[in-house]
């Protein structure tokens, strides 16, 4: 289970924490092919689709709770900034709010 | 992910805004899932309602069901989601088949109901929804993800298309979604639908080939306005923003009374 986290993470923890996400969400078994960086993208390098984009946000809430608001970031974008998104966008994004 | 049992099935569903007064019932397409919704058209109403979405059976994150695609079925699962909830009435916005649903909704449970909107409702005599049904093989998803899907700018890699694969092969070879959707082809010849007065905005594409279907549901719905918006079937991709801010006026207008 994810618990609301006490400690602000730095830039490293919120990196792996994002991948222990991205494992969760779309599986072992295609991380293990894969090279996740910060330059990773969420739609081209990780094919995520929107539901798993979904799954991804709903356990950043879970983790940090109201302290980010991560979809209200997402709802922010246009369609071209979301294809573009990649992991290090996100993780700066976050440790900005903690 | 928030999993509730419905008609003894687990279903995917996401709220917003639960201190809102009135709530906004968000039903997505045939081949979809509640994401259509979750990052841009949710957010904007959840500013005044609250917002419930949820996944239908077999597609995004609820349970796998292998019969039951039929509007009265789909409808019996919307009534159980709402008595899960515990919501005596709620506004509810369907986009395609999703708009077959919430129609439906108003005709077999108009205590339920209190305004419509109707994304891309298709007519489900259309032969072009069957058809793909009919032709479906790995290689039609393939040519069809070549060409068709450019107006959402959205491009599938290989693990995506494996996904939706393994979907496309499970609902149309597994389930009764073909023979459900059969049944359904008189729809909009229905006596029934001339008696739905529900306050209803139909949204369709300026270009989209369901725009027919929603002259004609403006023809039928006594309480009805067609909205066309730049854009074709894919509206709710394309147009998020615009979509939304016109439910969200639509549905902040008192209900016309009497009905």
């Amino acid at each position: 289970m994810d618990n609301i986290a006490a400690a602000k993470l730095n830039n490293d923890e919120i990196f792996d924490l994002m991948k222990q996400f991205i494992t969760e969400v779309i599986g072992e078994e295609f991380v293990e092919e894969m090279d996740i960086t910060m330059e990773s993208s969420f739609t081209k390098d990780l094919e995520m689709d929107s539901i798993e984009i979904v799954s991804f946000s709903e356990k950043i809430k879970a983790h940090f709770g109201d302290q980010i608001d991560f979809t209200g970031w997402l709802s922010n974008m246009d369609l071209d900034q979301l294809i573009n998104l990649d992991l290090g966008t996100i993780v700066n994004y976050i440790e900005e709010c903690q | 992910m928030p999993i509730i049992n419905i008609n003894n099935r687990k279903v995917h569903i996401q709220e917003l805004n639960k201190e809102g007064r009135e709530t906004v019932l968000l039903i997505h397409g045939m081949f979809s899932n509640l994401s259509v919704y979750y990052f841009n058209i949710a957010p904007i109403l959840a500013r005044h309602f609250h917002v419930v979405m949820y996944d239908l059976k077999s597609h995004g994150m609820s349970e796998r069901v292998t019969h039951g695609y039929d509007l009265n079925s789909m409808t019996d699962d919307v009534l159980d989601l709402l008595n899960s909830l515990q919501l005596s009435s709620v506004h509810v916005v369907g986009y395609s088949f999703g708009g077959l649903i919430a129609l439906k909704m108003a005709i077999r449970y108009p205590d339920k109901v209190k305004k419509l909107v109707l994304i891309e409702a298709p007519d489900p005599d259309d032969d072009k929804t069957r058809d793909i049904i009919d032709d479906y093989n790995k290689e039609f998803l393939e040519h069809y993800v070549e060409n068709f899907t450019d107006t959402t700018k959205v491009k599938m890699g290989k693990r995506q298309m494996e996904r939706n694969h393994r979907m496309y092969e499970y609902l149309f070879h597994e389930t009764t979604i073909k023979s459900d959707m059969l049944i359904e082809r008189d729809f909009f010849k229905a006596e029934e639908l001339l008696k739905v007065s529900k306050e209803t905005l139909l949204i369709y594409g300026a270009s989209s080939n369901c725009l027919d279907a929603g002259k004609q549901l403006e023809k039928k719905l006594k309480h009805s306005q067609l909205l066309e918006l730049n854009g074709d079937h894919n509206i709710p991709i394309q147009e998020p923003v615009i979509v939304a801010n016109k439910m969200d006026s639509f549905l902040k207008q008192a209900i016309l009374s009497p009905l």
